[in-house]
């Protein structure tokens, strides 16, 4: 026990102030790549890339339009179209999978770690969509998954928020369907996969903090 | 008893049995889930069976996968799976190489840097391109660094299912800063985009990075020694999920005493010195041990590799088109050996062969977790650092 206590002294507070202060780190290629120099088009293996810009939904962070484009490291590149203003007290998350590489759950699950805290900003996991406020989707939508996504969905009560979370779930990337093809997604999270503070600023913007 | 459950007795455990997504009545739509949450068996002793439907999208896992376990009373007589839920069929047939790469790192994207530098091996193998020392030592780094974080990770699903609260809380602290490491020095958390085949895609700054990785595997040092001195933690732990034998593969096999490990024979790894760590048990705990042991084992490994990585530049610039030939190879990954072979022509791949470790240790998992009980299917399964993503298929 003493151990424990004096490595925590040791340690200090290493929570991020984020979202009232400027987030800690970010994984570069994860956030949305921006024109630097040379061919406005290059190569993009799921043309995320036209007339200069680059399609955040698409983006499978493979870095193959370097060195024309570079990351820009900004991690608020989720869009919500809702926001939820009673959920602003609390809210509970239910993360479902219906075709991921593990990458996207493991972020996903990273931001209930020490670094990012979730609990100090009211958000919590649930094991059970009956309890969840929200379902945060990852993964291409495979055929076999589409009947338990939409058994969890509908096992959600009112306002049920549907999150996209990364490039497989948002647009299928290389891989295949996108999850908007089986229910109205309302959030969606860029990356591939996202950003553990690109998630965490997804879930305020759909709470109606930004 | 009626007919699918005999089916389901008698079947034993099967990849793939995607047929068995209509016959399961959990699945079924409108159906009356809460009497079929549990449903009675009567064996001819008149002993009663109970059946529990678990998944596949269920609180706790990681990812999406379906059990049926069929118990007596707590105790699990035997289990069945169906890793087919998430399967994407990757399609990797008439790709180019650098295409196929990008869908071979997200074969598992926690372990894409064994994936893809098994991959790019392979390829530059078959082309018979002479790639630099330097770019091998990288690809080594790289995947040590991934075997640590994947261990971490394996290492905080056992702590926190054993609610070892504080100790789980410091390991995944420690992932995080190792995965913070990660995008600041290559780019990316889970090195996504560094490999190429011939070289690498961007340039890497590895200033610092072997000090980072000590500092991390020491801290782990001491927490896995505090851990070892909880009773609590270590009765959870012992004797869960028994695996004996060579049916099973990475870490869970040498957790069971055998001395095996694909890096001892691959040509990266030649002139590097480490110790192949065994226990014995065959337990979740020996394969705890074992995975702690070689968090400390890759980060001698990464010291020694980056004294001779310095200076890395991208060498990107490989025409490998129109190239025609058949290659095969391996890769220890940190849940086990991975193994492929394809074939190209007019420098697009027309076949390939490949297996993962999850598939032979997801069978050692069902067939060793009987006679367990339930409280012992979570240290069983998380023990062995199962991913379902890369149990599916390529096409």
């Amino acid at each position: 026990m003493k151990a424990w206590i004096l490595r925590s002294f040791k340690k200090g507070i290493i929570t991020s102030k984020f979202p009232k202060g400027k987030n800690e780190s970010a994984s570069p290629w994860s956030t949305l790549p921006i024109y630097t120099k040379g061919r406005q088009d290059p190569y993009c293996p799921v043309d995320a890339i036209a007339e200069g810009r680059v399609d955040a939904n698409r983006c499978i962070s493979c870095g193959l339009c370097y060195p024309e484009y570079e990351p820009s490291t900004d991690i608020h590149g989720s869009v919500s179209s809702v926001s939820v203003k009673a959920l602003k007290k609390s809210i509970r998350l239910y993360q479902i999978d219906v075709g991921t590489c593990g990458a996207c759950n493991v972020e996903i699950m990273t931001i209930a770690s020490p670094q990012y805290d979730i609990a100090r900003l009211g958000i919590s996991f649930t094991n059970t969509p009956r309890q969840a406020d929200a379902l945060l989707v990852s993964g291409i939508l495979t055929e076999n998954m589409r009947e338990p996504l939409k058994r969890a969905y509908e096992a959600m009560a009112e306002p049920r928020i549907v999150f996209a979370v990364g490039a497989c779930a948002i647009s299928g990337s290389l891989l295949g369907k996108a999850v908007s093809e089986a229910l109205r997604v309302d959030v969606t999270v860029p990356g591939c996969p996202p950003d553990p503070f690109t998630i965490i600023d997804a879930v305020q913007k759909a709470r109606g903090f930004k | 008893m009626r007919q699918k459950d005999i089916a389901f007795i008698e079947s034993g455990n099967s990849l793939y049995t995607l047929d068995r997504f209509t016959e399961l009545p959990v699945l079924r739509a409108q159906s009356n889930t809460t009497g079929m949450q549990r449903e009675n068996i009567s064996t001819p002793d008149n002993n009663t069976l109970s059946v529990f439907p678990y998944g596949p999208s269920s609180g706790g896992m990681v990812e999406s996968v379906y059990f049926d376990i069929l118990t007596q009373g707590e105790r699990i007589q035997k289990v069945s799976y169906d890793a087919g839920y998430k399967n994407r069929s990757i399609k990797l047939w008439g790709l180019s190489m650098s295409e196929a790469l990008l869908r071979i790192e997200r074969m598992n994207g926690v372990h894409s840097a064994a994936y893809s530098s098994m991959f790019c091996n392979i390829c530059e193998s078959g082309i018979g391109l002479d790639v630099p020392e330097e770019i091998g030592y990288l690809r080594v780094a790289m995947m040590e660094a991934e075997r640590i974080s994947s261990h971490l990770f394996v290492a905080s699903r056992l702590t926190g299912g054993a609610s070892q609260n504080i100790a789980h809380m410091n390991i995944l602290l420690l992932r995080e800063e190792l995965l913070r490491t990660f995008a600041s020095v290559f780019g990316h958390r889970y090195f996504f985009g560094v490999n190429r085949i011939g070289g690498i895609g961007r340039p890497v700054d590895i200033k610092g990075f072997q000090k980072k990785v000590r500092q991390i595997s020491d801290e782990y040092k001491e927490i896995f020694r505090t851990l070892m001195d909880s009773r609590v933690f270590i009765d959870r732990l012992d004797k869960s999920a028994i695996i004996r034998g060579e049916n099973s593969s990475g870490p869970t096999m040498r957790g069971a005493g055998i001395k095996k490990d694909g890096r001892n024979s691959h040509r990266y790894y030649e002139d590097l010195e480490f110790q192949t760590i065994t226990a014995d048990g065959g337990d979740a705990l020996a394969r705890f041990i074992v995975r702690s042991g070689e968090i400390q084992e890759s980060a001698g490994i990464i010291e020694q590799v980056l004294s001779h990585a310095e200076n890395l530049k991208m060498n990107i610039s490989v025409n490998h088109e129109g190239s025609a030939f058949m290659s095969g190879g391996y890769m220890e990954t940190p849940s086990g050996d991975a193994s492929m072979i394809i074939k190209t022509e007019s420098g697009k791949l027309v076949a390939m062969g490949f297996r993962s470790p999850s598939i032979l240790n997801m069978e050692a998992f069902a067939e060793s977790i009987g006679g367990n009980t339930f409280a012992d299917f979570l240290f069983g399964y998380e023990s062995l650092g199962i991913w379902i993503c890369e149990m599916g298929d390529l096409l």
